[in-house]
């Protein structure tokens, strides 16, 4: 752990004291680098405002929290760190089930925005004075005042589907047109869609819809699954990194639960989550190329990559979802003849890398095609609280390995990198420099590996009512999970924040006066992740009616096709 | 010259060189795509086709099969003339230029000497740029008829980047002219017994090169079908053999500029040529075909190994630099014609 100025732990209690001016109901310190304040929500924005201005604190997310069954009313807290610091500042305010309002702190803090209508969605809770009023998480055709985040809405109820109802989009500005991307594009991976406004093919706006598949994961893991069943479904949160997520959802856990995981355990923690951020980034150069039109950079760097594909089978079973991690540490041993094997695959990668690497950095090309393009400013990277890469890419000097420790980086701690220029070039010198870096922490982890138990002995049961905030530097930025322990063996209330999710609110700003060419590979920049879809959105131009077609229509549409009755 | 005695016999023998070149063309396209897959594929480090027939050598077959059963979906809103007329214009025109090439000398057959080139026309290379021209039409026609903004858009792009390109490669090809005298490329052909038009126009030969991958829309030019930012491109609403079309238009181009690039700068079917009269007769034949195919693969080649260019760097590059030197070009070239012939 890295230590802790208790001066500023005084001045933040100073600061909330101060602005809160009498509306402070309490003050606690669940953890050493936790602090928690129970604040009127009267007086919730003044705190904010007052962390934000006077002591930088970084916005990660909100938790809206139906605690009626507890304590009778709701909760919304506000997710802060200071990061050169090293503490988490969590400003929770309770509210009354009869006035289901709270102000917004998204005029303070623009990278608020998702995260607070993201809670009006799920818990009900409405932002007073948020600009924008459309939905974010639930579907369209999603009834108005169901909240499917609430205790007393089954896991499993379906409501019924609103009939025509139009998607919440915005209209261009005049004299501009729409160049739509996406719900499915070539080069998105996921269905997210974007509405480019465009004058000729100068962007003069954006609007973003997406979500298109939210799968209910927070909702499963504090009403079916139990504390040791989240891992194997937080692992299943992304299809890239997800050591990350279950590594931090077990942190937050342990940290709630006062479980220290052993020494080995977290160096295991360290390097399988190291390999996967060089799969990812490997993964990320190639796709980069791809949207490029620089095909064989994909085909190289996936045949790069493919070795430390089979180093994770050979250590876990699995290229991808190990399974490896549980509440306590690790189900499964770094088996000690692997050692060679995986030094000998990462010599051979490093140097493949570099190669890689010295021919991207001279090419004209490439440069032409990535300097100066979607820029994204300090200032903006900060106001928007964008993580990882494009934060570092940006001058912003954030990671959490460093700020907020956690597995063996107190002991084998990263270099990190960062760039000023904020453009697609900067994020792409970035993760390059990342990756080596990677490879050298494998190393130097393989070689102080300690021996020992893998998995702390849990022998009572996790009490209720703890907090747990945990942080992973996953490839793409900072993953957050936040977890409240409650009764049944399982987390009352459990959190997650992807790093995709700050920064993709900070796209329409840098593809704002690009041209459409710039947009994909602005867009690939961020190494965007959401998920997978399985509905279809279709406009009828003669009428303009919009119709969103369920799953069952879709099916009898292409039956009906297929038996050649065709729709046309 | 042919008196209207002979004027069944001289029909025949074109008609027969007609069949036999598409036929010939047709073939090599197919085959320059399976070539391309697989050269691309060993950079790559892949394999490319290998499942149908030995080493994929069958999978064009498939694929025309293929293109040939697929449904062929019109969408509602496009205007059908125009867009059924646009791959058929795509297709003729890039088939037409093929006419006037000459891909050998000439080949004695019972006491008849038939010239291997279907037609020498006296402007031959001033043809060919015509042709190669209207070809613009197929795709921004198909952009516009499409009604749709991915294809208006790629349409728009490809209809300014030909034209932009199209003056660079005229006058990359007018330097050439200037020296040979001639617009017949037989003619032009015969010039360079001595020495290859290479030797004398390097530069004319770089700005034709260049010019000619951005008439074909290939990588690094590939913008009108740049699939990240713009889908398909043009052809973004066709499917089945229309699109085909397309397809084998694009492959065509790339054979008709790899054609006049020998005839213009490699001496086209020049080489050594020995043996007996038949072999005689038919050595330049090879000789021409393997300049062809050198170009072929360097045209796979670029695509192996650059990124594609961005629209406005594209169109930068076009009118600031392509286009000044190439005008410089001509201006040098003339000044040493005229000096030589005073």
């Amino acid at each position: 752990m890295s230590t802790i100025d208790q001066a500023t732990v005084t001045r933040v209690k100073q600061v909330v004291a101060a602005r809160s001016d009498g509306a402070l109901l309490s003050a606690t310190e669940p953890h050493a680098d936790t602090l928690q304040f129970a604040i009127e929500k009267a007086a919730l924005r003044a705190v904010v405002e007052g962390l934000v201005n006077e002591l930088q604190a970084r916005f990660m997310i909100s938790v809206g929290t139906d605690r009626r069954p507890v304590t009778g009313d709701f909760a919304i807290l506000h997710l802060f760190s200071l990061d050169h610091e090293h503490l988490y500042v969590l400003l929770e305010s309770p509210v009354p089930e009869k006035d289901l309002r709270i102000e917004s702190i998204t005029e303070i803090i623009p990278g608020a925005n998702w995260a607070e209508r993201e809670f009006r969605d799920a818990i009900g809770i409405h932002p007073e004075g948020h600009p924008d009023p459309r939905r974010l998480l639930l579907a369209d055709d999603w009834p108005e005042g169901t909240y499917p985040l609430r205790r007393d809405f089954p896991y499993n109820f379906q409501p019924p589907s609103v009939e025509n109802v139009r998607p919440q989009l915005r209209e261009p500005p005049a004299g501009a047109s729409v160049v739509p991307m996406g719900p499915f594009f070539p080069v998105l991976e996921e269905p997210a869609y974007w509405r480019l406004f465009v004058e000729g093919e100068t962007i003069v706006g954006c609007d973003t819809r997406i979500f298109y598949n939210h799968r209910g994961i927070e909702k499963l893991g504090d009403s079916v699954l139990t504390y040791n069943e989240i891992p194997y479904l937080a692992e299943r949160i992304c299809g890239i990194c997800g050591f990350i997520h279950s590594t931090c959802y077990c942190q937050a856990v342990e940290k709630a639960a006062g479980i220290e995981a052993p020494r080995r355990a977290r160096y295991i923690r360290t390097i399988m989550l190291e390999l996967e951020r060089i799969h990812s980034h490997l993964l990320w150069l190639g796709i980069a190329g791809h949207i490029i039109g620089f095909e064989t950079v994909l085909m190289q760097t996936w045949r790069i990559r493919e070795p430390v594909m089979w180093l994770c089978e050979e250590i876990s079973g699995n290229r991808k979802t190990y399974g490896m991690n549980t509440v306590g540490g690790l189900r499964r041993d770094l088996p000690n003849q692997t050692k060679p094997k995986l030094l000998e695959t990462l010599a051979e990668v490093e140097k493949e890398t570099i190669a890689v690497r010295n021919a991207i950095v001279g090419d004209t090309t490439l440069h032409a095609r990535t300097k100066g393009v979607g820029a994204l400013t300090n200032e903006w990277a900060k106001k928007i609280c964008a993580v990882g890469p494009p934060a570092r890419a940006s001058g912003v000097a954030i990671d959490a390995r460093i700020d907020h420790p956690y597995a063996a980086y107190d002991e084998v701690p990263p270099q990190i990198a960062t760039q000023e220029a904020g453009d697609t070039w900067a994020r792409v010198l970035v993760r390059v420099g990342e990756l080596l870096e990677s490879i050298r922490l494998v190393r130097e982890a393989l070689s102080s590996v300690p021996d020992g138990p893998i998995c702390a002995e849990i022998k009572e049961e996790i009490p209720p009512g703890r907090v747990g905030v945990s942080v992973v530097e996953a490839p793409r930025g900072e993953a957050v999970h936040y977890v409240l322990t409650g009764g049944d063996n399982r987390p009352y209330r459990w959190r997650v924040r992807a790093p995709t999710y700050p920064n993709l609110q900070a796209l329409p700003a840098m593809v704002s006066n690009g041209t459409i060419a710039d947009v994909p590979i602005t867009l690939g920049s961020l190494d965007p992740c959401f998920s997978c879809t399985e509905r279809l959105e279709t406009v009828d131009r003669r009428t303009n009616e919009v119709r969103v077609y369920s799953h069952a229509e879709l099916l009898e549409i292409s039956r009906r096709k297929a038996r050649g009755g065709g729709t046309r | 010259m042919a008196t209207h005695s002979d004027l069944p016999l001289l029909l025949l023998m074109t008609l027969a060189k007609v069949v036999v070149v598409l036929g010939v063309l047709l073939t090599a396209i197919a085959y320059i795509v399976w070539m391309e897959r697989k050269v691309v594929a060993h950079i790559q480090s892949r394999w490319g086709p290998y499942l149908v027939g030995p080493h994929g050598l069958l999978q064009p077959l498939a694929d025309a099969l293929k293109f040939l059963f697929k449904e062929d979906i019109v969408p509602d809103e496009v205007d059908r003339p125009i867009f059924w007329l646009a791959p058929l214009l795509a297709f003729t025109l890039a088939f037409l230029s093929i006419s006037v090439i000459p891909f050998g000398e000439s080949i004695t057959i019972a006491g008849h000497t038939i010239p291997l080139q279907i037609t020498d026309l006296n402007v031959g290379l001033l043809f060919v740029l015509a042709v190669t021209s209207l070809g613009v039409y197929g795709v921004a026609l198909a952009g516009w008829s499409s009604n749709s903004k991915f294809p208006l858009f790629g349409g728009l792009r490809s209809s300014a980047q030909l034209i932009s390109y199209e003056l660079s490669l005229g006058l990359a090809v007018v330097s050439v002219v200037l020296i040979a005298g001639s617009l017949s490329l037989r003619e032009i052909v015969e010039q360079q017994r001595g020495l290859w038009n290479i030797c004398k126009q390097p530069l004319g030969f770089l700005l034709y090169f260049t010019a000619a991958v951005a008439e074909t829309n290939r990588t690094p030019f590939d913008l009108p079908e740049a699939e990240a930012e713009l889908v398909g491109g043009y052809h973004t609403e066709y499917s089945s053999f229309k699109f085909a079309m397309f397809f084998m238009a694009e492959y065509a181009n790339m054979v008709t500029v790899s054609c006049l690039a020998t005839s213009l700068f490699f001496g086209g079917w020049l080489g050594p040529v020995f043996g007996p009269p038949l072999v005689r007769s038919l050595l330049p034949v090879l000789w021409f075909a393997l300049k062809v195919l050198a170009f072929l693969f360097v045209y796979i080649w670029i695509r192996g190994t650059l990124p594609r260019f961005r629209y406005d760097q594209l169109m930068g590059f076009g009118w600031r630099v392509m286009l000044p030197v190439a005008l410089l070009n001509v201006l040098g070239t003339s000044l040493i014609v005229a000096w030589r012939s005073v």
